[in-house]
């Protein structure tokens, strides 16, 4: 009897519980407008993400009548339910995305991203080029929020402990591995279960083999082959630097970009391979203070047999900011991105938080590892742009980050990667 | 083969260290988990095998728990996964009933189809739910994940009640249908009481399997305000993904609510999987 | 006989709620799924028809695709062979036991079972951790540096570190199913075998196992199902690598699907998936069993 009466005190309050269930629309109350956003700063009380929080508490201080509703994951499983929020016609408001063909260009042909005015954004110190990557058939639909370097930040005092210098070659840097392993420290760290650092690396270790990027560009284009003889070379480099010369531990392809910063900041690696954006580690106040004084950056090691040299830079602009087409708050949002333009690049350089696309204002009290960075920036001799991971399909960047992970774990030969990278461009030039 | 006398051999020695060591490997890891949730972030690097931590970093609970929105998810949790079972044990129940007492045309076809479901892993309608639901709206709703909670844990459900009522005398039922008694009283008053411990059964399988579940849930819910459980431990991997210590105390804060849970009922919980499992 | 059992209405109120979900919920995604296959969609802007080219190309190209179904056959394997026979064995164990001890140590095996696949995963992948893990420490500890390894990143170790994952999740169940189907076989049974003079393994073999079939068959035919729907815990610790070593045919499709941007191949995987899955299970009926298959 008890359990029968229970059954039907279930039923009636499921029927009353039903209304509430409905669907997901922004509940706005007492005339409040709720602004949806997304991005990859899920940490808000510490270096980027603290300051995205400052801009939004300055943009609520001008609209008051506004609430952020916003969500964070990591890199990766934040551009997986980018994808999945496309496909089901969810975007939020407001995105941090990126500016390469392989995210923005799809959701700009689906009608998905609001262009932009270039003339909203004068006057804002962009760097040259910085706005151009954002542009699709000549429209602007990002403003862009990074400069990104391809550097080798070290622990100075781990590297003194160990009595090795900073290592400018892959010699250097093998030898250098060595004695930090009998240290009994990780020599290198990297994100190697998201792929794309590594896919990065293969760019940067092709340059240094080749002394020539263009070539990488003209194989993406279809004009050469990757089963070319330069290619080869390349791949064996890269996979004697992730593998073969000890320079990483080996769990290199489970380690994902928080395990492999922390693994950094809490010293217990001495190297740490990664973009500008990590800036931020010098005040990020998760680390021991003894880490945060002694974190710099280099760049990238030259290879002996190489023809490239160090001035060579991996660089492009990769973070930006988007809004979405069909918003309904298009307006605010487009207000808001204006006020990101104009605030971030003081804030994040106060903060030494990030490396902004906008011309930032040095001064003696930056960080140490905020000067390396300047420094390797204004060092450069020639840039490389958007690398070969994000310059085709989504596809192709998927299969190209695959490889470089099994190269880098040493599941397939340099042949085999080699002739797969070629059958990707292939479909993807079709 | 009697119980165990009252002489210990050593055979039973060896026995009962086989037993000890199993029951070590299923709780250990979970015991490593808890010591150092209580430790700092960096003392996880130490190179001793198991410290106890001193003092104990209670902080990071507080963390855990604020930051981790365990209430709010827990919350969210219980809403789907009581809807999902209530009416799993009320659809398959009815279903079952009409399967094992009455007589009808297509009733054999529509057995066998129900019980094919048992077969089709919730995967494989992860994408096209997509696009299905988002036609009626049920994106992002709790109603979206929890009609296909329902749906596959129907075949399984309606067994085990078929087995149940198979078990339940029909004599009953007959008189008061003599009597005149309508069929919903009959179901609700006689015949469900019958059939309590295959609700139980029903009930915790179909708890767990919903409880579980985590690729739909964080596919299908994905506003912060619905989130459920699971989902705490993600975030976390982000928000503190410098801070060892607080994620494990968050993991073992979602962890500790079923172990609650399972321990308070763990006799019936048993003996209800027991009972459902023999007849299934 | 009487009205109310026999009357159309009372039968369709009884089986409509259910049944309708089900074809909901089931059915009609599937049959969707079987559209979107033939379409080369990206899951946002234009469709373009295309045939039975992507099961073309799963059938003849992908390698991953293989694969994965053999991960799964090969995490079945495991389950059947080693996890159900030491569930079998404990099982038989615990019977011998006083009720309370078994009641105790029942409880104790089955904890794994009841926590969420994240927390699980979690917990595993940082016992796994070559930098700070306990099973590695462990290893140490007892000189056997040798044998430490990066288990969820080598080539050699990834797809065992998962699939014993996998088994230690799923272990309390077996156990639970084993050791109920045992509480059932009759005394008499037994006692008989004693009494013809069969020692305890005879016994086993001769008596409780056969007995024991229906039971044996019902957790294989679980077992089935679950390895291969296999995905949160590779999803959660490898994402399938390294290179293909532990992919599984649900994070496949949901890997090309929502990485690869290739939605409509994701789809063909999708239906391809079910026709496997209702293939080996009526298969594995018909052979388990080979009598009446009403279960």
């Amino acid at each position: 009897m008890k359990n029968s009466k229970l059954l039907v005190f279930l039923l009636i309050m499921f029927a009353i519980m039903t209304p509430l269930f409905g669907s997901g629309q922004s509940d706005a109350e007492d005339g409040k407008v709720v602004l949806k956003m997304g991005d990859n700063l899920p940490d808000r009380t510490n270096t980027w993400g603290l300051v995205a929080e400052e801009i939004n508490a300055a943009f609520i201080e001008a609209h008051p009548n506004v609430e952020f509703e916003v969500e964070s994951y990591q890199d990766q499983p934040y551009q997986e339910k980018i994808k999945i929020y496309a496909t089901a016609g969810q975007l939020p408001d407001i995105m941090k995305y990126w500016s390469f063909s392989t995210l923005l260009h799809p959701l700009v042909e689906s009608n998905m991203v609001a262009p932009l005015d270039p003339a909203d954004f004068e006057g804002l110190g962009w760097m040259p080029g910085a706005l151009e990557s954002n542009m699709v058939d000549g429209k602007l639909y990002g403003i862009p929020v990074s400069g990104d370097l391809w550097v080798m930040y070290y622990n100075k005092a781990i590297l003194d402990e160990c009595g090795v210098g900073v290592p400018t070659t892959m010699a250097e840097l093998k030898a250098a591995s060595a004695k930090i392993s009998e240290m009994g420290y990780i020599p290198m760290v990297t994100d190697g279960k998201d792929g794309w650092p590594l896919s990065i690396t293969f760019d940067n270790i092709f340059w240094r083999v080749t002394g020539d990027y263009s070539i990488m560009l003209d194989a993406l284009a279809g004009k050469r082959s990757f089963t070319d003889p330069e290619f080869k070379k390349a791949a064996q480099a890269y996979q004697d630097f992730f593998k073969n010369d000890g320079n990483f531990g080996n769990d290199l392809v489970t380690t994902d970009y928080g395990a492999a910063r922390n693994l950094f900041g809490q010293q217990q690696a001495a190297m740490y391979l990664m973009g500008s954006w990590e800036l931020g580690l010098a005040t990020d106040s998760n680390f021991p203070e003894e880490f945060r004084s002694n974190v710099r950056a280099a760049k990238f090691p030259v290879m002996e047999s190489g023809k490239g040299v160090a001035d060579d830079l991996v660089a492009w602009f990769g973070g930006n900011y988007i809004i979405k087409a069909d918003s309904e708050h298009k307006d605010l949002a487009y207000e808001y991105l204006k006020t990101y333009a104009e605030l971030y690049p003081k804030l994040v350089w106060e903060k030494q938080a990030g490396f902004p696309a906008q011309a930032v204002a040095a001064s003696d009290s930056d960080t140490p590892v905020a000067k390396d960075l300047l420094g390797i920036g204004a060092d450069a001799t020639a840039t490389s742009g958007t690398t070969g991971l994000d310059l085709k399909t989504p596809a192709f960047k998927e299969v190209h980050m695959k490889l470089c992970k099994d190269l880098a774990a040493g599941v397939i030969s340099v042949d085999e990667f080699c002739e797969s990278l070629q059958e990707a461009a292939e479909i993807a030039n079709k | 083969m009697n119980k165990l006398n009252k002489k210990i051999t050593p055979g039973q020695i060896g026995l009962f260290t086989f037993l000890g060591l199993f029951a070590l490997a299923q709780l250990f890891p979970l015991v490593w988990l808890f010591n150092y949730s209580l430790h700092k972030s960096g003392n996880l690097f130490g190179k001793k095998v198991f410290e106890l931590p001193d003092p104990p970093q209670w902080g990071n609970y507080v963390r855990a728990w604020t930051d981790g929105r365990i209430v709010q998810y827990f919350s969210n949790t219980l809403i789907v996964v009581f809807f999902s079972i209530t009416l799993i044990m009320a659809f398959s129940f009815m279903l079952a009933y009409a399967c094992a007492r009455m007589k009808w045309k297509l009733r054999s076809a529509i057995y066998s189809i129900v019980l094919l479901g048992m077969v089709i892993p919730i995967h494989t309608t992860l994408l096209p739910n997509f696009m299905w639901f988002k036609q009626f709206g049920l994106i992002d709703t709790r109603i979206g994940i929890i009609i296909p909670y329902i749906a596959f844990n129907m075949a399984f459900s309606v067994l085990m009640f078929t087995g149940f009522l198979q078990s339940v005398p029909y004599a009953m039922e007959e008189s008061a249908y003599m009597e005149g008694a309508g069929l919903g009283r009959i179901l609700i008053s006689i015949i469900a009481p019958m059939a309590k411990s295959g609700f139980v059964t029903v009930g915790i399988m179909a708890f767990l399997n919903c409880w579980n579940e985590f690729i739909m849930a964080n596919t299908f819910l994905a506003s912060e305000p619905k989130r459920t459980l699971p989902f705490a431990i993600i975030r976390f991997e982000g928000q503190y993904s410098s801070d060892y210590a607080v994620q494990f105390a968050c993991m073992i804060l979602v962890a500790i609510i079923p172990i609650i849970i399972y321990f308070t009922f763990s006799k019936r919980v048993i003996a209800g999987v027991t009972a459902g499992s023999v007849k299934g | 006989m009487n009205s109310v059992l026999n009357s159309k209405k009372t039968i369709f109120l009884l089986v409509f709620p259910g049944l309708a979900i089900m074809v909901f919920a089931i059915l009609a995604p599937i049959l969707l799924s079987l559209y979107y296959s033939l379409t080369s969609w990206s899951g946002f802007g234009a469709k373009e028809f295309i045939g039975l080219a992507n099961y073309k190309e799963i059938i003849t190209k992908d390698a991953t695709f293989w694969r994965s179904l053999w991960n799964a056959l090969l995490l079945l394997g495991v389950t059947v062979f080693i996890q159900n026979v030491l569930a079998f064995i404990l099982a038989s164990v615990l019977i011998q036991l006083t009720d309370r001890l078994s009641l105790i140590l029942r409880t104790i095996y089955f904890v794994p079972a009841i926590l969420t696949v994240v927390v699980i995963t979690k917990l595993w992948v940082n016992i796994m951790n070559p930098n700070f893990g306990l099973l590695n420490k462990l290893l140490k500890s007892a000189g056997l540096e040798d044998l430490a390894y990066a288990w969820l990143s080598d080539p050699k170790t990834a797809l065992g570190a998962v699939i014993f994952i996998t088994v230690w999740h799923g272990f309390g169940w077996a156990l639970l199913f084993y050791y109920s189907g045992l509480t059932t076989v009759p005394k008499e049974l037994e006692e008989a075998a004693v009494v013809d003079g069969a020692g305890p393994v005879t016994r086993y073999l001769k008596v409780v196992i056969p007995y024991m079939m229906p039971v044996i068959q019902a957790v294989i035919i679980i077992d089935i199902t679950a390895c291969l729907k296999q995905m949160e815990i590779v999803m959660l610790t490898t994402a399938g690598g390294p290179g293909n070593t532990t992919q599984f045919v649900a994070y496949h499709l949901y890997e090309q699907a929502f990485k690869f941007s290739r939605y409509g191949y994701g789809n063909a995987i999708s239906i391809l998936f079910v026709i496997i899955a209702l293939t080996i299970t009526l298969l594995a009926r018909k052979y388990l069993s080979g009598d009446n298959g009403n279960e």
